[in-house]
């Protein structure tokens, strides 16, 4: 009796959530997963088309493009971001003076609004009068830095343009650097004071410590960055480079599919677009996935 | 199989919002809602309030027709935010846009004709307007939306700047030539000497002053090669392809792109990214601007400087190029009586009066372009007739519904051909390539 009130109890507690996961991403996903075989151009009626959507983005030479510029920045931005939220879990776990306004600022990039946060990044990628321009400039000459050689063109070379973009997403590690920050204080104390009386290095305390104690955690964020790494380039790129410089040097999928959906009217090919970068989604974690659980064997055994 | 389709069919109408319906169940509906006719706009700041004062006076002359201003950021902005609110079942009333962009929202039948509504009309005679606006509208023989405005590319001048240096002021019919030795003549450095623009690349000293801006873009370059006798396309009723290979447009595109790689009179890419052309010219940084009426709205409120307008320099014969925008009545719009309502005002001769008074607009109505609330002299462009006399001579860049995608390829080659040098063969040869497939799969209005 007292196990059924239970059940009812949980299952009034979860219902909230599982009817927001229906209707706002569940059913969107049912959806588009649909349209992916339609065209449709969110006026008329979808026509079923089978697979011409995939088919014409196998051929599409900007979609090429997009794809591999995600990847790129998937490969990237999660390892640098990672390593970021990393370091700074371990630099602030301590209780110290200054830790606590650290840890703030830490975590407050990612707290900013996406479109404010990328109208600020706009302003100081400035080529001329932006402050990392002016910074990179001081002691040199004629628009040079000190060492005589041209700062970086954030918004008209196409390499540096997508280094701005993995550059801007290593500020909003927040919510990774505050589980890490968990993690760490939660392992042991005894098994550092037992390194230290071992004399080991700090080097050591990390390589043999530090780093299989949060493994499976760091195995987790490390799956989650890889599954949001497609979304943090979208506002960045609409934003701060508008997807260029030209041709198409910062267009990644999620600016593609909305292009196509919300600008030239194509939310059929947009849907098999997204589909696409889904399926690569799911890959890239079952990659992880296995290469994390072959981790874990190694190190139970 | 079949059944699968129906059965997703069925999902979809179910799932889709009501706008998307329209294809389910045909027509947004004709019956009458009450509530507030919504405007999609958008536009600078000095435009949009344009807009604010024109909605301000219709409520004045009618209190009760209430007029909703929904202001987007700009272009794309306004096309994302009408396609989802007609997919969602709630596509405001009317929304303005250019003659080169309402193919896409025309083929679809989400426009609603006005050929009833105007023959109807006390307010509205198609005699009254220019025909090369109202054509610009025309979708199947049917009049879809009815232009504000049939403005033209001009330039714009630093009046003050020119006098200052002594340099002669543009006048109507010079020629390219003229323009670039202008432009040269023009590009100062910040003790005022006249410098090469092209040693700014990388290092040396950068020029204060450049002496000429225009956009890299189809929209620029297709007056100057009509004006060489050329085209831009192989057929302007049903394109098929881009013909930038004929030699007269190849000629204007090399010209155009020597402006900044052989000529160093426009502003880097760099610095365009840092200060947009419209702003350098505001901040007295640039001597010349090529750009339409819209500018207008915003240089009125530059008071550190005169400033004037000339016409586009001539090749062989004068060319301009249509920038019109129209008022457009959606198919899905809930309350039709009042946004024709207030649409009728709006293009009528006294809104229109209203409008250009703003700055905003060259009429599209033929008296009220005529009258003094276009071209009187109390505020500038001084030379504002300049528009009118473009009139004649100006062209309409062919409709068709994927014209949006093709202005967005030939962009990003057009820029790396003005800023990065790319060869003139390849450049005219990637413009051919990429927009092929775009005009093969775009319809026409004819």
């Amino acid at each position: 009796m007292r196990r059924d009130r239970g059940r009812r109890q949980l299952a009034l507690l979860l219902a909230p959530y599982v009817l927001g996961l229906v209707v706002l991403v569940l059913a969107p996903f049912a959806v588009t997963l649909a349209l992916a075989f339609t065209e449709y151009d969110l006026i008329r009626p979808p026509v079923w088309t089978g697979t011409d959507n995939l088919t014409a983005l196998a051929d599409d030479p900007v979609f090429r493009t997009a794809l591999v510029n995600s990847l790129l920045f998937g490969a990237v931005a999660v390892p640098l971001r990672m390593l970021v939220a990393l370091g700074l879990a371990l630099l602030l776990h301590r209780r110290t003076a200054a830790a606590g306004t650290a840890r703030t600022a830490a975590v407050l990039p990612t707290a900013v609004p996406e479109i404010a946060y990328g109208l600020l990044w706009l302003w100081l990628l400035n080529p001329l009068y932006g402050p990392i321009s002016q910074i990179l400039r001081v002691g040199g000459e004629n628009g040079l830095t000190a060492f005589g050689r041209t700062p970086p063109q954030w918004l008209t070379d196409p390499v540096d343009a997508r280094a701005a973009i993995i550059l801007m997403s290593l500020f909003t590690v927040g919510e990774t650097f505050v589980i890490l920050l968990a993690a760490r204080r939660a392992l042991p104390a005894d098994v550092y004071e037992l390194a230290a009386l071992e004399d080991a290095t700090a080097w050591d305390v990390l390589r043999r410590i530090t780093l299989p104690l949060i493994a499976p955690v760091l195995g987790l964020l490390l799956i989650r960055d890889a599954i949001q790494s497609l979304q943090f380039s979208f506002v960045p790129a609409l934003i701060v480079t508008d997807g260029g410089p030209p041709p198409y040097a910062t267009t990644y999928v999620p600016l593609f599919a909305y292009r196509n959906a919300f600008e030239y009217l194509r939310y059929g090919y947009a849907a098999a677009a997204t589909l696409l970068m889904l399926l690569l989604t799911v890959a890239a974690v079952a990659l992880q996935w296995r290469l994390l659980r072959r981790y874990g064997r190694f190190h139970l055994r | 199989m079949k059944t699968l389709r129906k059965l997703i069919a069925l999902l979809l109408c179910g799932v889709l919002p009501a706008g998307a319906a329209a294809g389910c169940s045909r027509d947004g509906g004709d019956a009458e809602a009450t509530g507030p006719v919504r405007l999609l706009v958008f536009g600078a700041p000095e435009e949009l309030q344009a807009y604010r004062t024109l909605v301000g006076a219709y409520a004045e002359k009618h209190p009760g027709r209430e007029i909703q201003l929904i202001e987007a950021s700009d272009r794309k902005d306004l096309l994302a935010r009408l396609s989802t609110s007609i997919a969602g079942g709630a596509a405001p009333e009317l929304f303005l846009m250019n003659y080169r962009f309402y193919g896409q929202f025309a083929v679809k039948d989400a426009i609603d004709p006005l050929d009833e509504r105007i023959a109807a009309s006390t307010l509205v005679n198609p005699a009254d307007y220019y025909p090369v606006a109202m054509d610009a509208f025309k979708w199947r023989g049917r009049q879809l939306c009815l232009p504000q405005n049939v403005s033209s590319l001009a330039v714009y001048y630093n009046r003050t700047l020119f006098e200052k240096h002594g340099v002669p002021l543009p006048k109507p019919g010079w020629t390219w030539n003229d323009l670039l030795t202008t432009a040269t003549a023009m590009t100062r450095d910040a003790a005022g000497g006249v410098i090469r623009g092209t040693e700014s690349e990388g290092a040396a000293r950068r020029p204060a002053v450049h002496g000429l801006g225009i956009e890299p873009s189809i929209i620029r370059l297709a007056p100057f090669v009509w004006s060489n006798d050329g085209e831009i396309v192989d057929d302007p009723a049903r394109p098929t392809r881009l013909t930038l290979d004929n030699p007269p447009a190849k000629e204007a595109l090399k010209n155009l792109i020597d402006l900044r790689l052989a000529y160093g009179v426009v502003p880097t890419d760099e610095e365009v990214e840092s200060e947009d052309d419209e702003s350098r010219f505001a901040n007295g940084r640039l001597a010349m601007l090529l750009s339409s009426r819209r500018s207008t709205t915003t240089f009125r409120s530059i008071t550190g400087f005169e400033w004037d307008v000339a016409p586009l320099p001539v090749y062989r014969r004068p060319a301009g190029i249509l920038h019109s925008d129209a008022y457009c009545m959606t198919r899905g719009g809930a309350n039709k009586q009042a946004a024709w309502n207030f649409l009728e005002y709006a293009v009528s001769a006294e809104g229109q009066k209203i409008i250009a008074a703003t700055g905003r607009t060259v009429p599209s109505h033929i008296a009220v372009s005529t009258s003094e609330a276009f071209l009187g002299p109390a505020q500038p462009p001084r030379s504002a007739k300049v528009f009118l006399d473009a009139i004649g001579s100006v062209r309409a860049l062919p409709t068709v519904s994927t014209w949006p995608e093709i202005e967005d390829v030939t962009g990003g080659i057009l820029e790396n051909a003005l800023y990065r040098g790319d060869r003139l063969d390849d450049v005219v040869r990637e413009l051919d390539e990429q927009t092929r497939p775009l005009f093969a799969r775009g319809e026409y209005p004819r």
